[in-house]
């Protein structure tokens, strides 16, 4: 299966898009509200990172093999942060 | 001059679009060990900040919110720039692939000059773990941790940023040797995926370090 060639409109609109939300980012930190700050700050990041994974790194045009090289990482990451941050949290219960 | 065509396709696969998935694949795996090099790192700065909140909120606050957004803005555009060039290469655009490349190495260097004011700017203000340390809150030596992780992790990132460069510089020169035709052209992508990757990274960095503790920023 051949590589499809990602057009120069997807990639522009990908741009557009990621400036966006770095802005959308920046004016919401300004706003206090409370522990939903970090959630919000780190969910839009999250976007940003799929939005680069899956259209400037062509995660979205990739084979299954490759994708699953790409998801492992990203999967390892989470358990490891996630089973980590429950023990820690729980050490005083 | 290009490079043979038994240069092109070597002699393990039986297809050229074997080939380069097999780079391709090889290069995620190689990201993912980098996920898990940054994700020690992120998930220490977690911990942290789960155990002391406060303080790592006031040394977020700390932070220069402009140069922290220009920043992030230049990389974003030299990732543009990137996935500009990977598209040259693909249709076989040399001279191009050339000059975005160059624009791309050229916005990295404007980014590590913004970084390097930055962490001057830091020293400045006593903002640099160890005996000189200083900071304007109740518990000093709290915030210093997250000094001291913003250093470690701003500072593995501008060194991946300077490895960037120098896989980029080797593209240029390659691509002028004549090496990269629209058949052949998997070392620019991999250059790009390797070139985005560090971007997603600091697209993190800047969402911890910087907007956190944004809303009580002094002026």
């Amino acid at each position: 299966m051949a590589q499809p060639i990602v057009s120069k409109k997807t990639y522009a609109l990908t741009f557009g898009t990621l400036l966006g939300i770095t802005a959308l980012t920046t004016l919401l930190g300004f706003i206090d509200m409370g522990s939903l700050n970090t959630v919000v700050a780190v969910g839009l990041a999250g976007v940003k990172a799929c939005l680069i994974a899956g259209f400037f790194m062509h995660g979205f045009y990739e084979s299954r093999t490759v994708r699953i090289a790409m998801i492992a990482g990203v999967a390892w990451f989470l358990i490891m942060i996630s089973l980590t941050l429950v023990d820690y949290a729980s050490r005083f219960w | 001059m290009a490079e043979p065509l038994a240069l092109i396709l070597r002699e393990q696969f039986h297809a050229p679009e074997q080939q380069r998935e097999t780079a391709t694949l090889g290069m995620w795996i190689f990201i993912s060990t980098e996920i898990m090099l940054f994700g020690g790192l992120f998930l220490a700065f977690s911990v942290y900040r789960m155990y002391y909140p406060q303080a790592f909120i006031a040394g977020s606050a700390d932070m220069n919110i402009a140069l922290g957004a220009t920043n992030t803005a230049v990389l974003i555009c030299s990732s543009f720039t990137m996935a500009l060039g990977v598209h040259s290469a693909e249709v076989g655009g040399r001279k191009l692939l050339n000059l975005f490349l160059a624009l791309t190495m050229i916005l990295g260097a404007v980014f590590l000059g913004i970084k390097f004011t930055e962490y001057y700017l830091h020293y400045l203000d006593h903002r640099v773990p160890g005996p000189g340390f200083l900071f304007p809150s109740a518990d000093p030596p709290k915030a210093e941790m997250f000094f001291l992780l913003y250093f470690i992790m701003t500072g593995l990132h501008a060194l991946h940023m300077f490895v960037g460069e120098g896989i980029l510089f080797s593209m240029i020169l390659r691509n002028r040797a004549g090496s990269f035709s629209a058949e052949y052209h998997t070392p620019v992508v991999l250059a790009g995926l390797y070139w985005h990757f560090v971007d997603v990274i600091w697209v993190f960095l800047f969402a911890i370090f910087y907007i956190e503790g944004l809303h009580l920023h002094k002026w």
